[in-house]
């Protein structure tokens, strides 16, 4: 972490708001310096998002004397929940960023600190040397929302445990081997408050996948892929494929899901999505990696399956019938009126 | 009257039908009191003030009330839902916001509930009533209910899920013991119906969604009725709320459910319980199929890795889904996860098959990257991967390096057991190829990389293979351990033991305590290679304490890290520090060593070997032959053995010499790289007087020592 002492510590969400201000240079977007509630505009508001994103994907970004890495990080820490989220709404740009600079190897100590202290409250929710487990449902056993023949002697049927997420091991600092599992960490906190997050940190997590995974999606045409870039010299940075693992895919694939089918109305985000679903799957066809298989690819049906509509109210086929006779009987009623 | 209305609604009203006398005469004057509302209302949503006209209301509204005898709220009822039925959502919401549910819900309470009550004591009574109140409190409720969809589609989905909620609270307190099966009009129950469906999705849209959760719940585990379709749907729906909501939900607290039921603890485990009972009513013939419950099941599993459970759902959906190759197809997947290997080449093989669907080439490459694994089947894989690539050829271009990548590694693994030099030279040269031509089309992939260094590596092509291992290191930011093994590796078959130490090093930096055991054995053995026999016991001794830890801290997890191939076992520890200390000559405790490892892994090749060892330097022959025979026993293609029970039994005499022969070329089939085994070949052919051989031979040994890294390639 950085090691001088922050200029203001920052106890209040209305601390926070302050102190971006200062980082960020200019005045701060008119609606937002003059909110009632700092906290909500830290998450929600565009501007300011888009000015703290714009600053995080600029070059030289996320070493160790990065001043917005060091808002980030006391904000985090100034251990005020609302605040937390805001900063949990730069995630997908934080370890998108990180994620592909750091297979070049650049010193990211800023990047690091935040991203090492997000996992290290991970760790502590979660409990030292606790899996997330799943106990998957044996439907011989009667649940709330079935009945089953209660088994003799009482006796349930035994469960099958599924481990989700291993158990999280304490890390002071980024070795290389860990990065995926620290990241993969911090986004499955990340997940855990995705109801909460603004459409736009959706989008910047789903644009960053389709870079980690580093395939073509076939929406983009087949043949454009392969040849380097011309594009990308000229333009702003180029962000790389990174290594997948399996501890840093499963989570990347739980976000995608919900951006894709979660309870969003955005067809923008499900695009997206769905892009981000099919370049996973074709990263996971790369090396034949069964499970990423299946579960991409369940994903990319999904995206191309009809929700099924809520019914509408129905009316009794005789009165749609009568219509004729009613539209009649109104003209009648009116002529009379008249 | 309301029963009138009914009729009117549909003309085929099953049920009590009420036998009042306006009943008889309401069909005119019905019609005859609508459309005069609907004309209000549509003159209304029509004019330019695009105002309804409260005066038309009123007038249509007491013409009816006349007309039809109906109470004030069942008029407005009527009149929303004919502006509701013509599309005028906006006037059809200004009719139903005069009803006032409340009031209605206290005329209709007493009389239905306590009729309730008497219905059960006494089915066959029918009761005119009762069902007039239930006609009327239908109308109310349905008008709400549309209310409730008018405000929705007016994008006010809070509103909108307020009413809906207000429809269900009112059911539930004129029916306090759930809705009665047989009883209940059909309108009625058609209502609570859509609001039980409704009410989770509007306040989904409304962004509430714990209160969505609430409702679907609430939906789930009260007596609402429903038929089996429409709990299907709302099972459905909440399943994906829960798997992909994103919402931090408490379980279901339910105290009265029986002993041994289950209790979800969580999200998923919610939603893959209702994913499993909408699959099993689907069995049952209740739904009809609807494929995206299965799909989600199969997210959900294969993201807790529960592929082998997924399997046997798979296996249960009936003949007629899914199309059989891709049924296959999908088993295969399932099943290669959960490590079953040759069921899933199995299924593979029916789909593969000439009749069936040759030319998969998702299910080529599978079928090929399971070979890929085993050096039985790595001649197989071929066969499939070249079809692979054929297909990718004639396709698109976008699978052909995966194609191609496989195709590489099922030649290399084919070439390590190759049956002749000439064969197996041959086998890497392609291998070689593929890879090549693979990287070429996919620069970006480092696995192929890897892949590549290691086959330049096996054949001692040490300087592509110190380039290909750098390059992986770099491409993967030092992320991969395997990574660091092989430059190390690498580092040490060129004998430079002390920049392979750096390196260790270097990734032990890298490396979190817990996964550091491969590197530490390296470690340990570079000591051993730079005769730093000291430093080496050292090595091993913090290797050691590091798997003993893991032991304690993971012993008692079931499925925990000891099949892990990142983890050292602690009978291997044993093991090397046993031959550590018997190339020192300290027998007693090279023996102390060989007992701890016998004590964690009872019949064991390598420890036979080892024990065998100890015997031959204290020139206890045939227990040493004894020993290696054993070891033998125990694992048939075991080299080391091979190799020293060839050179033990050149020592006894000429005769012996054609067997020692045998023993040390089956070494070398195996593994063409053990030097040990060149080297007693050449004496064999020396001895022999076959110079010539001989003196291949020990060029070849000499070589390979100086190309030998200190632990095999084929470990990473």
């Amino acid at each position: 972490m950085p090691n001088d002492a922050p200029p203001q510590p920052i106890h209040s969400a209305k601390d926070a708001l302050d102190a971006l201000a200062g980082i960020l240079g200019g005045a701060l977007p008119a609606p937002v310096a003059a909110t009632e509630d700092p906290a909500a505009a830290l998450l929600n508001d565009p501007d300011l998002a888009s000015a703290v994103t714009g600053r995080l994907r600029g070059a030289g970004s996320g070493a160790g004397n990065d001043t917005l890495c060091r808002w980030l990080y006391d904000a985090f820490r100034a251990n005020v929940p609302e605040l937390q989220l805001a900063v949990l709404r730069f995630v997908p740009t934080l370890a998108g960023v990180y994620m592909c600079r750091a297979v070049s190897r650049k010193p990211l100590a800023g990047f690091e600190a935040v991203l090492l202290a997000l996992y290290a409250h991970a760790v502590a929710q979660r409990g030292a040397g606790q899996a997330e487990t799943v106990s998957l449902p044996n439907l011989a056993n009667p649940s709330p929302y079935h009945d089953a023949k209660v088994p003799p002697k009482g006796k349930p049927a035994d469960l099958d445990v599924a481990v989700l997420s291993p158990p999280l091991e304490p890390h002071g600092t980024m070795r290389a081997t860990r990065r995926a599992r620290i990241v993969g960490a911090v986004l499955e906190l990340y997940h855990g408050k995705l109801a909460h997050m603004p459409l736009s940190s959706k989008m910047d997590f789903c644009e960053f996948c389709v870079a980690w995974a580093g395939t073509q999606s076939k929406l983009d045409g087949a043949d454009r892929p392969r040849l380097p870039d011309a594009a990308a010299a000229a333009g702003a940075e180029k962000w790389r494929r990174v290594p997948l693992p399996w501890e840093l895919f499963q989570p990347v694939v739980r976000i995608v899901a919900h951006c894709l089918l979660g309870p969003t109305r955005s067809d923008e985000l499900k695009a997206q999505a769905a892009r981000a679903a099919e370049c996973l799957y074709w990263r996971a066809a790369e090396t034949v990696d069964a499970p990423a298989l299946l579960a991409t690819r369940s994903l990319v049906r999904l995206s191309q399956m009809v929700e099924e509509p809520i019914p509408e109210p129905s009316f009794p086929s005789g009165a749609i019938e009568n219509m004729a006779e009613l539209e009649a009987m109104k003209a009648n009623i009116l002529s009379t009126k008249n | 009257m309301a029963a009138a209305a009914a009729e009117w609604d549909s003309g085929s009203e099953a049920g009590p039908t009420g036998d009042r006398p306006s009943a008889a005469a309401s069909p005119v004057k019905g019609n005859a009191a609508l459309p005069e509302e609907s004309d209000a209302g549509a003159s209304a949503s029509g004019s330019s003030e695009a105002k309804v006209d409260d005066g038309n209301i009123q007038e249509a509204e007491s013409s009816l009330r006349e007309g039809l005898s109906l109470n004030y709220e069942e008029a407005r009822a009527l009149l929303g839902r004919l502006e509701y039925q013509r599309g005028n959502v906006e006037a059809a919401l200004r009719v139903f916001d005069g009803i006032d549910l409340q009031a209605a819900i206290q005329r209709f309470q007493p009389s239905l509930s306590e009729k309730t009550l008497s219905k059960r004591s006494n089915k066959l009574r029918s009761d005119s009533s009762n069902s007039g109140s239930q006609h009327a409190a239908s109308l109310v409720l349905e008008a709400i209910y549309l209310k409730s969809m008018s405000l929705q589609k007016l994008g006010k989905a809070m509103e909108a899920a307020k009413q809906c909620k207000s429809v269900l609270d009112a059911v539930e307190s004129i029916f306090q013991c759930g809705i009665p099966g047989v009883m209940v009009e059909q309108k009625l129950q058609e209502t609570v119906s859509k609001s039980v469906e409704l009410l989770p999705e509007l306040w989904k849209q409304a962004g509430a969604y714990q209160e969505a959760l609430a409702s679907y719940r609430r939906a789930l585990l009260s007596q609402w009725n429903l038929d089996d379709e429409c709990c299907t749907r709302i099972q459905k729906r909440f399943a994906v709320f829960l798997l992909y909501g994103g919402v931090e939900v408490s379980p279901p607290s339910l105290g009265s459910q029986t002993e041994g039921s289950f209790v979800p603890r969580n999200n998923l485990e919610e939603a893959i319980l209702l994913l499993m009972i909408l699959l099993k009513k689907w069995f049952l013939g209740k739904t009809h199929w609807d494929s995206s419950v299965m799909e989600h099941l199969t997210f959900a599993l294969s993201l807790c890795g529960q592929t082998s459970v997924l399997a046997k759902h798979l296996e249960e959906v009936l003949p007629g889904i899914y199309p059989r190759t891709e049924r296959w197809y999908s088993l295969a997947l399932c099943y290669f996860a959960a490590s079953h290997n040759e069921v899933a080449l199995n299924l593979l093989k029916k789909s593969l098959n000439k009749n069936e669907s040759p030319n998969d080439i998702m299910a080529l490459l599978l079928a090929a990257k399971i070979c890929s694994s085993s050096y039985p089947l790595a001649s197989e894989g071929v066969d499939y991967a070249r079809r692979a690539v054929k297909d990718a050829e004639s396709s698109d271009g976008h699978l052909k390096s995966v194609a191609l990548h496989v195709l590489g590694s099922c030649l290399a693994k084919k070439s390590r057991v190759a049956s002749s030099d000439h064969q197996r030279s041959l086998l890497q040269t392609e291998a070689l190829k593929s890879l090549n031509e693979a990287i070429s089309l996919d620069r970006r992939n480092p696995e192929l990389i890897f892949d590549m260094g290691i086959e330049y590596a096996e054949q001692r092509n040490l300087h592509a293979a110190l380039k290909c291992a750098k390059e992986f290191i770099d491409a993967t930011g030092g992320s991969v351990s395997k990574g660091w093994r092989l430059l190390s590796l690498v580092l040490s078959a060129q004998q430079r033991y002390s920049e392979a130490e750096v390196v260790t090093d270097a990734a032990l930096d890298e490396t979190a305590k817990w996964e550091q055991g491969p590197l530490l054995r390296i470690r340990a053995k570079l000591k051993i290679a730079q005769s730093l026999p000291m430093e080496a016991v050292e090595a091993y001794r913090t290797l050691l304490a590091l798997v003993q830890a893991q032991r304690k801290a993971y012993g008692s997890i079931k499925n925990g890290a000891e099949e892990d191939e990142d983890k050292v076992s602690e009978f291997e520890v044993w093991q090397g520090l046993a031959n550590l200390y018997s190339s020192l000559s300290y027998w007693r405790d090279a023996e102390i060593c060989l007992q701890k490892a016998k004590a964690l892994k009872t019949y064991s090749a390598t420890t036979d070997h080892a024990e065998g060892n100890l015997h031959e330097v204290r020139e206890k022959i045939q227990d040493a032959l004894a020993a290696y025979f054993n070891a033998l026993s125990m694992e048939v293609e075991h080299v080391p053995s091979k190799v020293s029970i060839g050179a033990l039994l050149a020592k006894k005499g000429p005769k012996y010499l054609p067997v020692v022969r045998c023993f040390l070329s089956d070494a070398l089939r195996l593994e063409p790289t053990n030097r040990m085994a060149w080297f007693y070949l050449g004496k064999v052919h020396k001895h022999d007087g076959r110079l010539a051989d001989a003196a291949d031979c020990f060029q070849a040994a000499s070589m390979l020592e100086d190309s030998d890294p200190v632990e095999s390639f084929r470990s990473l």
